[in-house]
């Protein structure tokens, strides 16, 4: 057993940490959520520059190969900052699937994601299946040499910019997962805001023409590429949330710090220490879960699934009381939007909403 | 990194598995364990013996002083292969508390003396740090060491001392010196539970056991040389101790073992409620126990246990008393007919399944884990200083 990162990790948290250090302080975040599209297509292009686009892709595809280790390596920075640019839906999410797929262009489109000029987003919520995600309305049904796609997805993350979608949807009581292009005919889009700033697209599917190729899996090999993607992305956005954690933490012991009442440092006081105390805790017991689960991920250990659910469980009760202490102890500070102290509660709350919540992953982990 | 373990830690695995479940396992220890009934001494001397007889007495020492010098990960492999052949626990009064500070702070006839008899179970040892007017203010004890020649005499009074009533010999922290800073003056005496002029007096605690004692000195007289290290340093030498006992205090094999039961007692009661929360329960469970793999893999790299060791004991007993709470709910109204945590006359027996009045003799008797040690607050209050420096 060793539990330690590499030079190679550790060197790749250096320069995203540095990265955020200089390109995205709170102000910077709060223009980039004012923007259009939601992100910075300045820092998405750094991004790529970087080389952090190409980091989880397979070398035949030209990536760097890296497993789950250095995603988590990644998103844990990027949580520390409330990094908002669309890595998780066109990276994690898209590249996940499409890397296992048989789609014939797939290499070309892994490139143009890896450079930064694409952008692909999967739909896979809808609006009235909770996270059974395979009980899906949207159906496509054959046409011909092709097939037909009708229904609708919810919650699209990163939906209003994506070029081209992976969207799951039912065939004759089967998954299946097709591509198509946010400019197909039939096809429309609409973006909203999320709660924690990010974007996200409800799309609605009318007589869409598909040909065969844009089936990218189905039956059994896309239940296993959705739910290998799914396990990812539970693994990513628990790495953001241990860095929101740490952040959060840290925050809040420099400001009780800072902060005097009663002629001192409220820091002083033992309920606040002790507060601090659980908050600390509650995130180092996150990230062994997160390394747990991680390594067992990378090595396709059986007891991953198990783990991942264990996992998620704990980061949304963790962030839940991290979020919420970090908040109060920052009295009326805490609540408000200037401060970035409560866009930590935000993202954690929109994060324990995604891919399953606490309630969702403590019946399947006990369903074991 | 590399979540698996060695072609080596599993063979040796498999070795203190068969060792476990061998023939020279004390049969009477067996027994009361598989039922669930109280080790008596004897059972205990037994136990100990048997661990000695295999040579994994000093799992945890170096074998410069007669101990195995396993690794880290050996040490959580042994662990976890005890608590599953449901062994009681190693007491850690000699082998973890006093003897590292014995073969760290103590001269050589010290060792010589004193090593042997822990490492072969001769000696029981117990522990004289709390006292009536220092509880987690440890430092302002008053127990009193005066030198008299070759001797210390010793007045005042030790409490909530664990098996005292068994022990041969105590540790004692004692004050030689009023001091301005009160730490300075205390001293680590070593002391024979024969010597004329200590009584030990029961407490029983709210599970009716007798576990705990209050030990009184009246003008006891200590040879000299049984003091550790310098006079006036026994602060050092305690902190060392309780920062040497950071394996296994967090108690998750045992907990994980108590689970497996505790699911097979309620897998046909149907009560989806319970099954959740012992759900969650296995999933604090399983955070806290890759923590503690975080920190033996720190210590096996040579360093030192990162600020993740600290949360062990807080998390390890919130858990412990979490599982205990969950026995009880199991186990409903049946828990009220209660005489004692040695149950009931084979001849006469209550109504319920037979784990309901252990089931509460536990709950009651681990309010203790939060408590002892350093209670959980001092264990937060230590976390805010070291760690948040607040």
């Amino acid at each position: 057993m060793n539990l330690n990162y590499s030079d190679e990790q550790n060197m790749l948290r250096e320069q995203v940490l540095k990265f955020c250090e200089t390109n995205y302080d709170f102000i910077d975040r709060e223009k980039i959520l004012d923007s259009h599209s939601g992100y910075s297509e300045e820092n998405w292009k750094q991004f790529a520059e970087l080389g952090w686009l190409a980091v989880p892709f397979k070398e035949d595809n030209g990536g760097f190969n890296f497993g789950p280790v250095e995603l988590t390596v990644l998103f844990e920075e990027f949580g520390k900052a409330l990094v908002v640019e669309p890595y998780l839906s066109s990276v994690v999410m898209s590249g996940t699937v499409l890397e296992g797929s048989n789609h014939p262009q797939k290499t070309s489109i892994i490139e143009k994601i890896i450079s930064g000029e694409h952008q692909v987003s999967v739909a896979y919520a809808e609006p009235n299946i909770g996270y059974n995600f395979f009980h899906c309305l949207s159906a496509v049904s054959k046409n011909g040499d092709g097939y037909i796609l009708n229904g609708s997805k919810s919650l699209v993350l990163n939906g209003g910019n994506a070029d081209q979608f992976i969207v799951l949807a039912n065939h004759e009581n089967s998954p299946i997962l097709a591509l198509i292009d946010a400019g197909i005919k039939g096809l429309s889009v609409q973006s909203f805001k999320t709660l924690d700033g990010q974007t996200c697209g409800e799309l609605t599917f009318e007589n869409i023409a598909l040909d065969s190729e844009s089936i990218l899996a189905s039956g059994d090999d896309a239940k296993a590429l959705f739910n290998k993607m799914i396990d990812l992305s539970i693994l990513c956005i628990s790495a953001e949330a241990v860095g929101a954690m740490t952040s959060s933490y840290m925050k809040t012991v420099q400001y009780t710090k800072e902060r005097e009442q009663f002629a001192q440092p409220i820091s002083n006081f033992q309920v606040l220490q002790h507060r601090m105390v659980d908050m600390f805790i509650e995130t180092e017991l996150t990230k062994s879960l997160l390394i747990k689960a991680t390594l067992q991920l990378d090595s396709d250990d059986p007891e991953a699934g198990n783990t991942i659910s264990a996992l998620k469980v704990q980061v949304g009760k963790a962030g839940r009381l991290v979020g919420q202490h970090a908040v109060q102890l920052h009295g009326g500070m805490g609540v408000s939007n200037e401060m970035s102290i409560g866009h930590y509660l935000k993202r954690f709350t929109a994060i324990d909403s995604m891919f399953g919540n606490t309630q969702h992953h403590i019946n399947k982990y006990q369903a074991k | 990194m590399d979540i698996s373990f060695s072609e080596q830690d599993l063979q040796f695995q498999e070795e203190i598995r068969a060792g476990l479940n061998g023939s020279e396992f004390p049969s009477n220890v067996r027994e009361k364990q598989e039922k669930g009934t109280a080790l008596s001494k004897q059972d205990m001397i037994d136990f100990h013996k048997f661990i000695h007889s295999k040579g994994w007495m000093g799992y945890n020492w170096p074998v410069e002083y007669g101990g195995t010098g396993w690794s880290p990960v050996q040490i959580y492999l042994f662990l976890n292969e005890l608590a599953l052949a449901q062994c009681p626990t190693i007491l850690p009064f000699g082998l973890s508390m006093v003897g590292p500070v014995i073969y760290t702070f103590g001269n050589q006839d010290q060792k010589d003396r004193f090593l042997p008899d822990i490492l072969e179970f001769n000696t029981w040892w117990c522990q004289g740090y709390s006292e009536p007017g220092s509880g987690s203010d440890l430092a302002s004890l008053k127990t009193k060491a005066v030198l008299d020649g070759d001797h210390y005499i010793v007045n005042g009074s030790k409490t909530w001392t664990t098996l005292a009533q068994n022990a041969d010999w105590i540790f004692c922290l004692v004050r030689t010196e009023t001091t301005q800073k009160k730490q300075e003056g205390i001293s680590f005496l070593l002391i024979d539970m024969n010597t004329p002029g200590i009584e030990v007096k029961p407490i029983i605690t709210i599970d009716g056991d007798h576990e705990v004692n209050s030990v009184f000195f009246t003008d006891v007289k200590v040879p000299a040389d049984q003091l550790i290290g310098e006079e006036g340093k026994g602060w050092t030498y305690a902190k060392f101790l309780l920062a040497h006992e950071r394996f296994g205090i967090a108690g998750v094999p045992v907990v994980k073992v108590q689970i497996e039961k505790l699911k097979n007692i309620t897998s046909e009661y149907n009560d989806a409620d319970l099954s959740k929360k012992i759900a969650e329960l296995e999933i604090d469970l399983e955070a806290l126990e890759f923590t503690e793999l975080r920190t033996l893999a720190a210590i096996a790299e040579g360093g030192h246990p990162g600020a993740e060791s600290s949360i062990l004991k807080i998390r390890g007993t919130e858990i412990q008393q979490r599982l205990t709470e969950l026995f009880v709910e199991a186990a409903g109204q049946y828990i009220l007919p209660y005489e004692g945590p040695d149950g009931f006359e084979s001849n006469r027996t209550p109504a319920g399944p037979d784990y309901a009045s252990p089931s509460v003799a536990q709950y009651l008797n681990y309010r203790k884990t939060s408590i002892y040690g350093g209670s959980n607050e001092i264990q937060k209050n230590i976390i805010a200083k070291a760690i948040l420096g607040v």
